[in-house]
């Protein structure tokens, strides 16, 4: 049988459509396609709400998210398995722009560095339940309209990740991955987010997170994550000593105004000690 | 209720529950003819298509060349150096047959220097048509094949499972050249419902992406590679 092109594009768009047969779900159309499998929006006809529904060949990432409730994590509503075998999960349907379309031009460093604060959050929060996010890319990261951020597409056993944000350990295909392989990609979300010239510092703590030897790394997220708040603090960053005049200067920066008052108290004892030499 | 349409029935039915290729390879340390010609029927044209393209090589040239290749390569070594870690088994024949044709070409061109030098210009034979290269339409025709053989699958199934009407409206819409028939025409052709009608062609479709998984887990060598092949597919 010889299929003409038409033919098997057709093929292949309707043989991978899931048949939401004797579920409670009705398919509305694909809205993504990850490395584990394809997201369709549906509606839920018995809470006649819209759903996002992910299809995938298993279970293992519904369970794994399943057991993440966190602020920054989509809450999953239902799983299931499809008549054709597959597994799915119903979740939340989030309005918003992926990060990597998320318009960037305008938006203050303070702005960029909440997002990255809070896709961090979700994941120290993920590795203190033993999950690993495993391919943490801006694709992954949804920004909701009221500015809300959710991390998506959790990781399981044999993700390859994504090149430009793929510790060299996991392209390298070692066994035992561990939580320093989401700190190199968490570096690496936050040299895409920051502007075309960074502050220095910023760039340090980025190059820090992305070490090709994960011992080089920040220890874990957390770290990371205080070194940012750090610099927002107008402190010197782990991954940028400073040297001794530059800390008397941030010292001298930080305390201003207590330095100013100290001149004051001096100049003025100064004076009074001339004024009753007269 | 028909154990095809029930949540989850139907799977372990299709025509063949094809093992992996590469782990009875390397359970028997003999490649079972089956795996054989699992490969060549899948890959037979991708292949020829692929040495056209490439080699810029004339429709006899190229089959010979396609024969020369299945029938010389496709040894045991081949399927076991294969290192499913590295690339699909795809991307593994794919790059056996660049080496392959390669030396078919170095061959040649030694023989054409027994007299005058002749040679001709690798570069120049590498230049895609009408901008594609020889590595999308490999895999377009490898995609084209999945389908076609899974198929037959379906066909011979459906013959033999009492399923003729599924499949004819599944023939008579999925597999329509011109324009689709609306689904009311068939409900009236075949003197059914219009929702039979979406029921069968929704059996079918499950039943085929079922055909196509069985047709690729029997040339790969176990569940992730078979996960890729199957994106691969959609991609």
């Amino acid at each position: 049988m010889e299929l003409s092109d038409s033919v098997l594009q057709h093929l292949r768009a309707v043989v991978d459509l899931p048949d939401f047969g004797g579920t409670r779900y009705e398919l509305e159309g694909e809205i993504g396609r990850g490395g584990l499998g394809a997201v369709y929006a549906a509606f839920d006809r018995q809470l006649q709400r819209r759903v996002a529904i992910k299809v995938l060949d298993g279970e293992e990432e519904a369970r794994v998210i399943a057991g993440l409730e966190h602020p920054a994590i989509v809450p999953i509503y239902d799983a299931g398995t499809l008549p054709d075998g597959r597994a799915y999960y119903a979740m939340k349907l989030v309005s918003g722009e992926r990060l990597d379309r998320y318009p960037r031009g305008d938006v203050p460093l303070s702005e960029r560095l909440r997002l990255v604060e809070r896709v961090g959050e979700a994941v120290a929060f993920a590795h203190t339940r033993g999950v690993l996010h495993r391919d943490l890319k801006p694709q992954n990261v949804m920004v909701g309209s009221f500015g809300e951020v959710y991390v998506m597409d959790w990781g399981v056993e044999g993700v390859a990740g994504t090149p430009q944000f793929r510790a060299p350990e996991q392209a390298s295909g070692a066994a035992a991955l561990d939580h320093r392989a989401d700190v190199y990609a968490l570096g690496a979300l936050l040299r895409f987010v920051l502007p075309a010239d960074p502050p220095r510092m910023l760039r340090a703590i980025a190059a820090k997170a992305m070490e090709p030897n994960p011992a080089d790394r920040y220890g874990d997220v957390p770290a990371l994550l205080r070194d940012l708040q750090r610099f927002q603090n107008g402190q010197a960053v782990e991954a940028c000593p400073d040297s001794r005049w530059q800390r008397t200067r941030r010292f001298a920066v930080r305390n201003q105004v207590l330095l100013l008052l100290l001149a004051a108290f001096v100049a003025v004892k100064f004076f009074l000690f001339f004024v009753r030499r007269l | 209720m028909d154990p095809d349409t029930a949540i989850g029935g139907g799977r372990d039915r299709f025509p063949s529950t094809r093992h992996s290729l590469l782990a009875a390879v390397t359970e028997t340390g003999a490649v079972p003819h089956e795996a054989l010609e699992q490969v060549t029927a899948l890959y037979w044209k991708p292949v020829y298509k692929y040495i056209r393209l490439k080699w810029r090589k004339d429709n006899e040239a190229a089959k010979d060349m396609t024969q020369s290749f299945f029938a010389s390569a496709l040894e045991r070594d081949f399927f076991q150096q294969f290192d499913p870690a590295k690339a699909s088994f795809r991307t593994y024949l794919r790059m056996a047959l660049d080496r392959f044709t390669a030396n078919q070409y170095a061959a040649a061109n030694r023989q054409k220097r027994g007299g005058a030098a002749v040679t001709e210009s690798l570069a120049d034979d590498c230049e895609p048509v009408d901008g594609e290269t020889p590595e999308t339409v490999f895999q377009r025709e490898w995609q084209r094949q999945v389908f076609a053989l899974a198929i037959e699958d379906l066909r011979a199934y459906s013959e033999s499972a009492g399923k003729r009407l599924p499949f004819q409206i599944f023939a008579a819409y999925d597999l329509a050249e011109a324009e689709r028939p609306a689904y009311s025409e068939l409900a009236e052709r075949y003197a059914i419902a219009v929702t039979a009608v979406t029921n069968h062609l929704a059996w079918a479709r499950r039943m085929l992406r079922g055909c196509v998984e069985a047709r690729l887990r029997g040339v790969t060598a176990g569940d992730r590679e078979l996960r890729g092949e199957m994106r691969s597919l959609w991609s």
